[in-house]
């Protein structure tokens, strides 16, 4: 058996941080190389543009880090490093596609905001259990916004409302908060009223438990609500998280007798909604789009538009993202084609939706199986801390699980889009893709998961 | 610079930066291991042996327990009248399914089930269906019957 001495102390946390920015460091300077190889000219050139980031994302981790340290925390030292080396291997993607100017977006919309709600987590882990009290509004705010959006929101160019144009401020996505405040919102009612619920439930057809449906309407409400507003916003990637994430959390806070029934009842409920709306409600042309692209992405039948021909055929329409998705895919091979060396710019939105088609072309199959893996261990971590959380704990607990469900079904509709295993819908990669709000949500997200661990820790000693 | 050196060196440094992203994974893995191995061979993770039993100090109207008598517990136990919990109550007084009794492998947690007649901790009542935590050496209440929780 091991003793206790030899994992008090930070010391994998500290090796894998350097490994982290040692990674950061080298695949930004091939990156840079070798986009200066391409076009002949001299290779060193470059170089001094990514010594900035590079220290910056050091520093942040390492203050991070040397807090954890200064509080004598030993729990959790994996999460935090998983969660920026799958940030760095992102950073270099998102630099390699969009350049210096992508990259510094990147870390100042995202990464330094984010990483500085991790620390406040880390510094005051009782912030994140006084966040109880304060979950009804924040969550209504985070319905309010893209509820907002859907009103008043920027429109793109492809018809859909995702950003919201507060004042002066850059535009903001808000399709991500309104998971978080569904994650919190549920957490928070399961908490409040869900042992209630269950001990109230009614026994119905036999071995069916029935809670009093009066506990039922608010959160089948709060979906409703955001199921609408990201519907209106053209946001159908969100609208699936959104359902993934309810019955999920339903399935974590109550015992299977009533999560069956409550979900049987939802199953008869969008039975009877779909039937109406299949004769009612046309299909928006993008999911239908999606739909052809996913069957047959090289189909050569004429593409129409509201019944009438548009003049080019599916392949030159919806399929070419996911063709060329594939033909990079292909391109990059088992160890891919060299940082810089490949072609990810014929792929629409590499930035972002089709992140991890670049990190597949340009690192290839031995850098993208292991990001897999990485985003498991992150999963297997959030879910073992929620097991070992006292029952007091239920809220944490619940959006412990909340945040994992939220992880992981991203990365599998998006990864599983990319390479046309399911229809493809825009979500972003948690902690790769460029996005300011999405990339500080998962890192706030990795904050709460860290000050959870604090809390256990100071109540066991 | 000579091309052909670059290209063996950009090629070179390409698996040099596969091995070190492997590396951090080798070490996840086993800091995981550890960590796991630590928690089974310290017993905490799995508190199938509570450290703890209830005194009965008080039975009420119960039938079957005797004043003094101790109740082994386990990490989770349900109280009540009904023949299906863990530790049956026989008094009227004492509902169905009354209460649960748990320790989370640091501290005991008690959560009413909606019963009656109340759960008294320390003479005050649980809130019904909100589990809190429980000091050791409490006075506990469930209906007429009183029982202390002894380490």
């Amino acid at each position: 058996m091991l003793s206790r001495e030899r994992v008090s102390g930070r010391g994998i946390e500290a090796l894998l941080l350097f490994l982290v920015v040692a990674v950061l460091a080298l695949g930004l300077a091939l990156t840079s190389i070798g986009l200066q190889v391409r076009q002949d000219l001299n290779p060193v050139v470059e170089l001094p543009a990514i010594v900035p980031p590079v220290v910056l994302v050091a520093a942040l981790l390492t203050g991070a880090h040397l807090l954890l340290r200064r509080q004598r925390r030993t729990m959790e030292q994996v999460l935090l490093p998983v969660a920026g080396l799958l940030f760095a291997l992102g950073l270099i993607a998102v630099f390699r596609v969009r350049g210096t100017e992508g990259m510094w977006q990147q870390l100042l919309r995202g990464f330094v905001p984010g990483m500085g709600v991790l620390m406040l987590f880390i510094w005051r882990p009782q912030t994140v259990e006084s966040m109880r009290r304060w979950t009804l509004p924040l969550s209504l705010v985070g319905l309010a916004l893209p509820i907002a959006t859907a009103v008043f929101g920027v429109v793109d160019e492809t018809g859909a409302r995702l950003s919201l144009q507060l004042g002066p401020l850059p535009p903001i996505q808000t399709s991500d908060m309104v998971k978080v405040a569904l994650i919190f919102f549920l957490a928070w009612y399961i908490e409040r009223e869900g042992n209630e619920a269950a001990g109230r439930a009614r026994i119905v057809f036999g071995r069916l438990r029935l809670p009093p449906v009066r506990h039922l309407i608010p959160g089948g409400m709060f979906v409703a609500l955001g199921t609408l507003a990201l519907v209106q916003m053209q946001d159908h990637g969100a609208v699936l998280i959104l359902g993934i994430l309810f019955v999920g959390m339903l399935y974590a806070g109550f015992e299977t007798r009533i999560f069956v029934t409550v979900g049987l009842l939802g199953l008869v409920m969008t039975v009877l909604v779909g039937a109406v709306l299949a004769f009612t409600w046309e299909v928006p042309t993008v999911i239908r789009y999606r739909f052809i692209a996913f069957v047959d992405p090289w189909s050569e039948a004429p593409l129409l538009l509201d019944g009438e021909p548009t003049g080019i055929t599916v392949a030159q329409g919806p399929g070419y993202q996911i063709q060329q998705s594939i033909y990079a895919t292909i391109a990059g091979g088992l160890s891919g084609t060299g940082l810089g060396l490949g072609t990810p710019s014929y792929v629409p939105l590499a930035h972002s939706d089709f992140i991890y088609t670049v990190v597949l072309e340009e690192m290839g199959a031995v850098v993208g199986l292991p990001v897999l893996l990485l985003f498991v261990v992150v999963m297997l971590r959030l879910l073992r801390l929620a097991a070992i959380l006292p029952p007091t704990q239920n809220f944490e607990r619940l959006v412990l699980v909340g945040v994992a469900i939220h992880l992981f079904t991203q990365v599998f509709v998006m990864v599983g889009g990319t390479l046309n295993l399911i229809p493809l819908t825009g979500v972003t990669i948690p902690f790769m893709s460029q996005g300011g709000v999405a990339l500080f949500v998962n890192l706030a997200e990795i904050g709460i998961a860290m000050g959870l661990a604090a809390r256990l820790e100071e109540a066991r000693r | 610079m000579d091309l052909i050196n670059l290209n063996t060196l950009l090629f070179a440094f390409k698996w040099v930066f596969v091995g070190l992203i492997y590396f951090a994974l080798i070490v996840v893995v086993i800091a995981v291991r550890r960590e796991m191995g630590l928690r089974l061979g310290g017993g905490q993770a799995l508190p199938s042996a509570a450290p703890g039993r209830l005194i009965v100090v008080n039975p009420g109207g119960a039938v079957g327990i005797r004043a003094g008598s101790t109740i082994p517990l386990r990490s989770e136990n349900s109280l009540g009248a009904e023949p299906d919990n863990d530790i049956v109550l026989e008094d009227t007084f004492v509902s169905g399914h009354h209460a649960r009794l748990g320790w989370d492998g640091a501290e005991w947690w008690l959560e009413d089930l909606g019963s009656k007649n109340g759960t008294f901790v320390n003479q005050r009542q649980c809130r019904p269906y909100k589990p809190e935590p429980v000091p050791p050496g409490a006075a506990l209440r469930l209906g007429e019957i009183k029982f202390e929780l002894a380490e």
